[in-house]
């Protein structure tokens, strides 16, 4: 008596879980394509927006509209493939003052937490720049696109919150603390 | 004894934009010879967004002044100048006016082939006039300096012939670029 309502209490568990699983559905997992997918920044220099973008990243995308509780991204973008269309400005921002990529060579981008908004989606997630993490959050639009998707958003972060200007570049003037990044990322299923 | 034809000044917006475009070309040099002394960083920036700036100031205010001098023709040169001399004023002036556009012009296409956007003191951003292109940058940044060489040149020759019109002709080239003076010198026509 005793053990057949212990089974069934584990029974309807199973059922229960297997059920609210399958009604949040779980997370697919793709990763960007790197010939159609674009990672921007855009900064302020001397009163005039720059673009940079990085040519290297690798993004590990677990998403699904209906488990966002068990989404996940994972970005790690090569530092070293910052290029903002010229190379004095390049070397600057590689350099020991602003990125130090001989010392922080990739930055690396984790969410922690999703959320639906009136256009699209909101993200919490840590990024860690020059050896320090903090909170970014993400806002973007995902579109499925046959097997794959589309993930389009942008961030907004300040550089000196991860010391990213040292020295002469910590003043504000010329070179704004305010970054926007913009992202284009093209998924395919992980198969 | 040739009779003045004209005892004219020029007229105070000529005036005005005459010694406010003199003014931002010494800051000009001076902006320009303090940054290139600098290493890339901050302050060298920070110089040069000023230079930008103060250049695309320039370009308007030059292109305002053509603008006037073809509604208000400048005074007659003094009567007593040589067929040279005229000649040569003719040259220096025509010469002022299209380095005024020709420097904030070079300056304006060798941030654009940089890369670099040039903003107007932070308030907008000009767009870019051609595409990133390192080898024509290093072309017009030669060709701003060279003209800033050749605008130095003719700004000292024009001070000076200024001065020599003054002290040496006593007439009133001088002085008819200046507000509040008395015209009419009377030695104008020695």
């Amino acid at each position: 008596m005793r053990g057949r309502r212990a089974a069934s209490i584990v029974l309807l568990a199973a059922v229960t879980v297997w059920a609210a699983s399958s009604a949040a559905g779980a997370p697919t997992g793709y990763s960007a394509d790197p010939h159609q997918s674009r990672l921007e920044f855009v900064g302020v220099q001397a009163g005039a927006e720059f673009k940079g973008v990085f040519h290297k990243f690798t993004a590990d995308i677990q998403f699904a509209p209906e488990a966002l509780a068990s989404s996940h991204f994972d970005v790690q973008i090569d530092l070293n493939s910052t290029d903002t269309m010229d190379k004095d400005r390049d070397t600057t921002i590689r350099g020991a003052d602003i990125f130090d990529v001989a010392h922080f060579p990739t930055a690396h981008y984790v969410t922690r937490s999703f959320a639906k908004t009136a256009t699209g989606y909101t993200a919490v997630g840590a990024l860690t720049l020059r050896g320090v993490t903090k909170d970014v959050p993400i806002d973007f639009q995902f579109t499925q696109a046959g097997t794959g998707a589309r993930l389009e958003g942008s961030a907004k972060l300040k550089r000196l919150d991860f010391g990213a200007g040292q020295g002469d570049w910590k003043s504000t003037s010329e070179v704004a603390d305010a970054v926007k990044v913009n992202f284009v990322l093209a998924l395919k299923p992980n198969n | 004894m040739p009779i003045r034809t004209s005892s004219g000044r020029y007229t105070a917006v000529a005036q005005t934009l005459h010694w406010l475009i003199a003014g931002l070309i010494v800051t000009q040099f001076v902006l320009a010879i303090s940054a290139d002394d600098l290493p890339i960083g901050a302050h060298k920036l920070a110089l040069l967004a000023r230079h930008k700036s103060f250049g695309m100031t320039v370009l308007m205010l030059a292109i305002t002044r053509l603008l006037w001098r073809l509604k208000n023709p400048p005074p007659e040169l003094p009567a007593g100048m040589t067929h040279l001399e005229r000649v040569l004023a003719r040259i220096s002036h025509a010469a002022f006016y299209v380095l005024l556009l020709a420097m904030p012009m070079t300056g304006w296409l060798m941030s654009s082939a940089k890369n670099y956007s040039v903003s107007w003191f932070g308030l907008f951003t000009w767009p870019n006039l051609i595409a990133k292109n390192e080898a024509a940058f290093d072309v017009l940044r030669s060709t701003h300096h060279i003209l800033g060489d050749v605008l130095f040149v003719i700004a000292v020759l024009h001070i000076l012939a200024a001065l020599k019109h003054h002290f040496w002709n006593k007439d009133d080239v001088l002085l008819r670029m200046l507000p509040f003076v008395k015209l009419d010198r009377a030695k104008s026509e020695d």
